[in-house]
């Protein structure tokens, strides 16, 4: 084993932090309170993953057919993390090119690829994930949203809610019901936003302006064509982006730059002499790096090629409860960052707080941990 | 020992209800996570609601009780420091009241305005001053608590001594923010249970998990001690209680903010539902007097010396 970076690693982290000084301007940590989603946020990463795209450093990680540098797991780690520190300014442009890209090449027609591949690749695409509905949060397999195939073209009506970029989106990755079979039932539509018949709502939030809307499908029609994989695949798709593909956001290393931050500012005002305030910084820190280890763990197995399954789920829980512990330190003894005097801390919180909701609920990681790691016994249906 | 209400406190309580019905639903409010109302603090300074501690046959446990019974509205009032800490100082100060300690100034100060009384307490003694516009920093309207906030920019050149005692206002200071904890935590759970209890995954209400039944439970029993402690405080008068019933409202305050929040999933992180409205006060109450840590310290002192 080997706890340090190699010298390549370590100069393509510094690769990053130097295009990311050269290239956010001075009032990043303010601007960065929108929320990923904003329209102001939006629109910048439409120009920063264009210069991103330039330097090679939008999908280093992507294979070299696929026009990426052949980078490996460790890079793509590396990459999230330097970004998800400054504030994600790519917006919602970090899904493209973690698993949308991939799972495009992976399940896509031609036609599919040649029309979604290249916007991506050139940093002017934003997707938006239509998975949950208002009665299919935690139970996604109960997804209702309707797509009737009649001469040639889906006919799609439901709802879904949530969905974060929505309202910038050119296209949703879409969940649909083609027939009554639970998980088999479920099939993948590429719809463009701009197809008549969506509607868009955001939704007010604690988290900053344009992040969650609700979407509604009223008669809207796609082509045979917008069908990804086959009728009936979208689980087994599904499962193939989310859980190789995404590990998941690498909140850890933002938690622990929020709580240095944290730190730095109670060093100023005289309050870091106290002992309660130190050694609830330390364990801080501690379930930081906890969580950092958890995720690496689960980084080396997709290096190894190994399946990754309730891992990922351990890992995502130990990250969130680092998320709450530094939450719960600027809180309590930092209280002025959330009222203004810290953008960056604020910035965490807001995107901190929904770690353990967003991309699945907290309680369903230690159901899966339960099961499939621990292998406990079912509670009886 | 006599734990039930008396005739009194039951009326006022009732009062305050029936005073309180018009403003118990939650207005529509899509940017600034703070709900306040003029009429209704009048309504309540013009009915003494703010005034009982004074009054013989009521004293600070009813005082306690009013402020946990307000705290359960959606909108944030000016209570625990007028109701429980400005009898100590001068029953005349104007509200509203913004406590602050000597050497945190830097803190958020809830409901600070042009206006305001703010009692600075500390080693130096109990001081106030009235706060001016150019005292006060720009008015934070993106914060991300539940209560109208502001900085303080600069101190007046002189403040009104008054003839307190810091400690015993620290220790009224405790158990008052301790009885708005306690009403927060109440409110809280009750919306929250209301929620798991209709809300359907995998074809049953999500309140019918254990997992969650369990955490569900556990935050009843610190609300409900929360409450009695809060009281007991404010009955006993002693500053180790003071100490302790605030110490174990930042510990539940701290506890359900994650549960709750978990429990209602993106429903909760909406300003549709109103739970934010009483977990993001609690977030900041949980920062009062140097949090856990603080109260922690204060109690061991109390107790053990
Ligand atoms: C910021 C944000 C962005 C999001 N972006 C998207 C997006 O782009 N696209 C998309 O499709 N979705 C998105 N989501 C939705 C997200 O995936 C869901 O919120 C999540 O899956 C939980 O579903 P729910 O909100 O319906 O909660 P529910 O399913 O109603 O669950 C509520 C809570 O109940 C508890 N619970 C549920 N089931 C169990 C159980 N079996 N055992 C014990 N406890 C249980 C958990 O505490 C859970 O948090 C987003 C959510 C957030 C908060």
């Amino acid at each position: 084993m080997d706890f340090e970076w190699t010298e390549e690693q370590d100069a393509f982290r510094t690769k990053i932090r130097g295009f990311l000084a050269a290239n956010l301007p001075d009032d990043w940590e303010k601007f960065s309170e929108h929320g990923p989603a904003s329209p102001a946020l939006t629109a910048f990463a439409r120009e920063f993953c264009v210069k991103l795209a330039e330097v090679g450093l939008l999908f280093p990680h992507w294979p070299k057919e696929l026009g990426g540098e052949g980078l490996g797991p460790w890079e793509q780690q590396i990459l999230s993390e330097e970004m998800w520190i400054a504030g994600e300014p790519r917006g919602g442009q970090y899904m493209n090119v973690n698993w949308i890209g991939p799972t495009l090449d992976k399940y896509g027609t031609e036609e599919q690829k040649a029309r979604y591949l290249a916007p991506i690749t050139e940093g002017k695409s934003l997707w938006c994930q239509g998975f949950s509905e208002p009665d299919a949060g935690s139970d996604l397999a109960s997804l209702r949203t309707r797509a009737v195939l009649t001469d040639g073209n889906y006919v799609i009506n439901g709802q879904k809610i949530w969905t974060s970029y929505a309202g910038l989106a050119d296209t949703c990755f879409l969940l649909t019901r083609t027939s009554d079979d639970r998980k088999k039932g479920i099939t993948i539509l590429l719809v463009p936003m701009d197809t008549p018949g969506i509607t868009v709502r955001q939704i007010p939030s604690l988290i900053g302006e344009g992040d969650i809307h609700e979407v509604f499908f009223d008669d809207v029609t796609v082509p045979e064509g917008a069908r990804f994989g086959e009728e009936g695949q979208a689980w087994e798709i599904i499962a193939y982006s989310l859980r190789n593909e995404r590990l998941g956001i690498p909140r850890f290393t933002l938690a622990r730059a929020a709580l240095d931050r944290a730190v730095a500012m109670l060093r100023d005002a005289g309050d870091f002499t106290r002992e309660y305030v130190r050694i609830e910084a330390a364990r801080c820190a501690a379930l930081c790096e906890a969580a950092g280890t958890a995720n690496y763990a689960v980084v080396q197995r997709r290096v190894d090629g190994l399946v990754i399954g309730a891992e990922s789920s351990s890992a995502r829980y130990a990250t969130v409860m680092a998320e709450r512990a530094v939450c719960e330190f600027v809180a309590e003894f930092l209280p002025e960052a959330l009222a203004g005097a810290s953008p960056y801390l604020k910035m965490h919180h807001q995107r901190g707080i929904v770690a353990g909701i967003a991309a699945g609920s907290a309680e369903i990681q230690l159901n899966i941990i339960a099961s499939e790691v621990l292998e406990l016994p079912r509670e009886p249906r | 020992m006599l734990l039930s209400l008396n005739e009194d406190q039951t009326q006022i309580l009732d009062f305050i209800d029936s005073l309180a019905r018009p403003y118990a639903g939650v207005p529509m409010h899509d940017v600034s996570l703070a709900l306040t109302s003029a009429e209704l603090d009048a309504a309540l300074v013009e009915n003494g609601f703010l005034d009982v501690m004074a009054v013989e046959e009521l004293g600070p446990v009813t005082a306690a009780l009013v402020i946990e019974k307000l705290a359960r509205l959606p909108f944030a009032i000016e209570a625990a420091a007028s109701a429980m800490v400005r009898p100590l100082i001068d029953p005349e100060l104007p509200r509203p009241l913004c406590l602050v300690e000597e050497g945190q100034t830097r803190k958020p100060l809830r409901f600070l305005k042009p206006g305001a009384s703010v009692v600075m307490v500390g080693p130096s003694g109990v001081r106030s001053f009235t706060a001016t516009a150019e005292m006060i920093g720009a008015a934070q309207e993106d914060t991300l608590y539940g209560y109208p906030v502001a900085f303080l920019t600069a101190l007046p050149e002189a403040m009104t001594a008054h003839d307190a005692e810091p400690a015993e206002v620290l220790r009224a200071w405790r158990v008052a923010i301790a009885a708005e904890a306690a009403g927060l935590l109440g409110a809280a759970l009750a919306s929250t249970v209301i929620y798991v209890s209709e809300r359907k995954q995998f074809g049953r209400p999500l309140a019918t998990f254990q997992g969650m039944r369990h955490r569900l439970a556990e935050d009843q029993v610190m609300t409900n001690t929360a409450y009695w402690l809060a009281l007991r405080a404010a009955g006993t008068g002693d500053a180790g209680d003071a100490a302790l019933a605030l110490l174990h409202a930042q510990d539940a305050a701290k506890r359900v903010c994650y549960d709750f929040h978990q429990f209602l999933g993106g429903m909760g992180i909406t300003l549709e539902h109103p739970l934010h409205l009483w977990t993001y006060r609690l977030k900041l109450l949980s920062a009062e007097l140097g949090g856990r840590g603080g109260q922690g310290l204060a109690a061991a002192e109390a107790i053990w010396g």
